[in-house]
């Protein structure tokens, strides 16, 4: 078990130092020059070296990458002489556009991101999961056919467009949430709540239809099987069955969906935070896209991809629990 | 007033609202008629703003467009300011830290500036001379380097010169006593005046802690407000600064007791909160309004609460005149006939959004001479005198041309206007769509650029100094960064460039560069397209705001206020 989970890990590293290494020769090598971007207005190829000198885009390629990752791994200082600035690790470097630490940027919004993601996963596990099963055992009842309808609602409908209406609906019309903005909990739980009320709701239909098909899908497949006529057959109840035995096997894919859908919204939620106006991750990508805002995309890219390939390696040790087969394969 | 072209491009999309500004003295009505915003705006009270980004930065050395350039003004002062008022009269040049608009020698190379008395940074230590000389010598900083260029551009040995930081004292600046300061031009520059209103002309105290990146976290104010806390991409607040003594100031009328800006919303949102106008929102302000929610606006009650005004930038098609079809006056003048400006307007969203240009110099601009030499009916083209030209220059079936468009609905349905305008002349236009983020840099380099681009241009400020010279000085090509994209490099231009910036007189000057825009639209380097406006919506309770026209039509921060102060 902990040979596994070395190799495991190891692996998961490799991955990371591979996405870190592409997102760096997508970012710094194929996009155009950010120090012409800086540069600006009123500009001259003076200022514009001047200006890659200070960014250190001067350096090789090779460089440059071996500084970003040590920078990360053991900090690195940037300038020299009184203008020097020191970015202790895990260093990420420092907006273009702002020149703030970019470790900064996202551990101020990572908080807003978890806060979306948290409230979410919970409204949506309870919803996907409750109407799958609900759908599963009254197959073709209403309830089913309800609850399908529901779930083909919430993967047809674009989120951007739920989120619009929803606003409208709840904050312009009907005045009951105000607009959304990223209140901290301590300062207001109450505006707090009203304010990711909608961010959730949004995201938890997306997440919920998706998991209630698959949840009913899992279900009827395992009703289905061998093991449960048997047990059907040895009289037990039908509640017990479900319970029991149909549960388990059942919920097991959804366990892998969520480690990964979880992971993935950790790294932000880019529409929904930007049409919320959350300043969360999602939205510190979104932004630094459109200004092309390199180190910042770079950042966010390997939050999102860490969020991930961590949420993969959870799921994959979550299972050897969950599911003797796989405990005995990795041993 | 001053833009960097990316900012630029940003204020001239309507969708990503600049800073909103607040504005000044209910002098007049606005654009949008009456109602609270036409009223005096009374003492106290907390205003809101509601923007879709961040400032670039609190450093006023590094930030440089009209959003952030309207939002010092609240926090800092600089040797002369623009006034406060709509249109012209609120981008002219006044005093603000100095007494007067200072005094030139008799060869123009030494420019003497006196400081006005009870001028306090908000620790309440005075400001000196020392302190102004200061704040110019950081700016020479590499890191800082990035704003307004007006300070390295104008002042003596400033291409020796690399800040405090490494190289100490600025020779070109002289401080005689704590009230006098001295500036020693490289050559004789007659508006240093304006020069002097420029970003890096803030004080910071010479004997403080101020570091090169000190000022980019902590402000040190000048000016009536001060930063009380600031959360980069959410929120800042701003608390009065007690030691700004308002007998010094003629600019600033400062009400509200505190500013309390919201960053990173969606401008959808900040439309569909400053039209509802609920809770805190009725002491809100905002940028211009997105040209979808334009509909939105017309009832009686939100067109009270509207104000508009010119953004005082021009918007352009440039014509590079280094391409095959392009390179021939005969052509440019063709396209320049052809172009059915009307239609270029409704793309853009119609009379609210944008007038009519047939000058690159907008109406704001100290000077500006009103000339159309490519007149047509409605403004809808004249395909009949186009087709004549075309013939003449010997491509009587048109040609195609390549048009670089950025990849963002207005600016592509101003592309599609332009596109079926030109197919009644015969010319094919298809589009090389660049991403929104790097459209300016990829027309800014010339191994990059199609025949033609749509872009824009704002002044630094409001004279033909910083808009005709960068745009069509043939020797301010440069293969990066370039803002020359029509690659115009006219000897008598250039020359009569030279002549302009030698005179002495301003008025001169000023009326000269009127003259020089209509000798260059003869060339037709470029299509003066719009003058595009700024439509914002205040809050019910907001007073005295109005659309100033050095900010990018952004509502003056410094002259807004509330109506009522404890609502």
């Amino acid at each position: 078990m902990v040979g596994y989970l070395a190799r495991r890990l190891l692996s998961a590293l490799g991955i990371l130092l591979l996405i870190s290494l592409f997102t760096y020769v997508i970012f710094f090598l194929l996009s155009p020059d950010p120090a012409v971007l800086i540069c600006g207005k009123t500009c001259t190829p003076d200022r514009i070296d001047q200006i890659r000198g200070t960014l250190g885009l001067d350096q090789p390629f090779w460089v440059q990458f071996w500084d970003f990752l040590r920078g990360f791994f053991v900090g690195r200082t940037y300038g020299d002489g009184a203008s020097a600035v020191s970015c202790p690790a895990p260093c990420l470097g420092f907006s273009f556009q702002t020149n703030r630490s970019v470790t900064e940027m996202i551990e101020t919004r990572l908080p807003v991101s978890a806060t979306v993601a948290l409230g979410a996963a919970v409204l949506w596990l309870l919803a996907g999961v409750g109407a799958g099963l609900l759908s599963a055992v009254k197959q073709g009842t209403w309830w089913d056919r309800g609850a399908m309808m529901f779930a083909l609602g919430g993967i047809s409908l674009p989120n951007y467009f739920v989120a619009l209406i929803l606003q409208y609906v709840l904050v312009v019309q009907m005045q009951i949430l105000p607009f959304p903005s990223a209140v901290p909990f301590g300062e207001d739980p109450v505006r707090w709540f009203q304010s990711y009320l909608m961010p959730w709701l949004v995201l938890a239909f997306g997440y919920a239809a998706v998991y209630a098909r698959l949840v009913r899908a899992n279900v009827l497949d395992t009703l289905g099987e061998n093991f449960l006529r048997t047990a059907r057959a040895k009289g037990l109840s039908g509640r017990l069955i479900l319970r029991r035995h149909a549960l388990r096997p059942s919920l097991t894919p959804v366990v892998t969906m969520f480690g990964m859908d979880f992971a993935g919204l950790l790294g932000g939620a880019l529409i929904t935070e930007t049409v919320f106006g959350l300043n969360g991750v999602g939205k510190l990508a979104a932004d630094s896209i459109a200004k092309n805002d390199q180190p910042v995309i770079m950042g966010v890219t390997l939050l999102a991809a860490f969020f991930v390939v961590i949420g993969n390696v959870i799921v994959d040790i979550t299972y050897t629990f969950l599911d003797p087969r796989v405990r005995i394969a990795t041993r | 007033m001053n833009k960097r072209n990316v900012v630029l491009g940003l204020a001239l999309t309507a969708t990503l609202a600049l800073t909103a500004c607040s504005g000044g003295g209910g002098t007049s009505s606005n654009g949008g008629g009456g109602g609270g915003t036409g009223a005096d705006p009374g003492d106290g009270g907390t205003l809101h703003v509601l923007q879709t980004a961040d400032f670039s930065h609190l450093d006023p050395t590094m930030g440089f467009d009209g959003g952030v350039n309207n939002f010092y003004r609240l926090i800092y002062r600089t040797l002369t300011t623009q006034s406060t008022g709509e249109g012209a009269e609120g981008t002219e040049i006044v005093p603000d830290l100095a007494t007067d608009l200072g005094t030139p020698s008799e060869d123009g190379l030494t420019w003497t500036f006196t400081l006005k008395d009870d001028i306090f940074f908000e620790d309440g230590s005075p400001i000196t001379s020392a302190d102004v000389k200061f704040g110019v010598e950081r700016s020479f900083d590499p890191e800082l380097a990035i704003g307004t260029p007006y300070a390295r551009l104008t002042l003596a040995g400033a291409d020796e010169y690399e800040g405090p930081y490494s190289d100490g004292d600025f020779a070109s600046i002289e401080t005689p006593d704590e009230k006098t300061i001295v500036f020693h031009l490289a050559k004789p520059y007659n508006d240093f005046s304006s020069v002097v209103g420029q970003n890096v002309f803030v004080p910071f105290p010479a004997d403080g802690d101020v570091t090169a990146t000190s000022v980019d976290q902590q402000p040190i104010a000048s000016g009536p407000y001060r930063v009380e806390s600031y959360t980069p991409g959410s929120e800042l607040t701003l608390v009065r600064n007690e030691h700004w003594e308002k007998s010094s100031d003629d600019v600033r009328a400062a009400k509200p007791d505190s500013f309390v800006w919201t960053f990173g919303l969606d401008g959808a949102t900040i439309d569909e909160r400053m039209i509802a106008g609920q809770d805190d929102d009725v002491n809100a302000i905002a940028g211009s309004v997105q040209a979808a929610s334009i509909s939105r606006i017309q009832t009686p009650a939100i067109k009270d609460r509207t104000v508009s005004g010119v953004q005082g930038c021009t918007t352009y098609l440039g014509l590079n005149t280094t391409k095959q079809y392009t390179s021939n006056p005969l052509v440019r003048q063709a396209i320049s006939y052809a172009i059915d400006k009307s239609a270029v307007q409704s793309a853009t969203g119609g009379t609210l959004l944008a007038d009519i240009a047939t000058t690159m110099l907008p109406p704001t601009i100290a000077g500006q001479k009103e000339f159309d030499l490519y007149p047509s009916e409605d403004n809808a083209g004249d395909v009949e005198k186009a087709t004549e030209l075309l013939a003449e220059a010997g491509y009587p079936d048109g040609f195609p041309l390549v048009l670089d468009v950025r990849n963002q609905p207005k600016m592509q349905a101003q592309a599609e206007a332009v596109q079926q305008s030109l197919s009644k002349v015969g010319i094919d236009v298809s589009f090389n769509l660049i991403d929104t983020a790097t459209y300016y840099e990829v027309i800014g380099t010339t191994s990059q650029q199609n025949d033609a681009a749509i872009t824009g241009w704002c002044p630094d400020w409001s004279t033909g100094a910083t808009f005709l010279p960068p745009l069509f000085d043939g020797r301010q090509i440069y293969e990066k960064g370039n803002s020359n994209i029509a690659q115009i490099n006219d000897p008598a231009v250039n020359a009569r460039i030279d002549e302009i910036n030698a005179m002495t007189d301003l008025d001169e000057a000023n009326a000269a560069w009127g003259d020089l825009d209509e000798q260059i639209a003869e060339l037709a380097p470029t299509v003066p397209l719009l003058f595009e406006k700024a439509v914002m919506v205040v809050g019910e309770n907001v007073a005295g705001a109005y659309s100033h026209a050095g900010f990018s039509g952004g509502i003056d921060y410094v002259s807004v206020g509330l109506e009522n102060a404890s609502e």
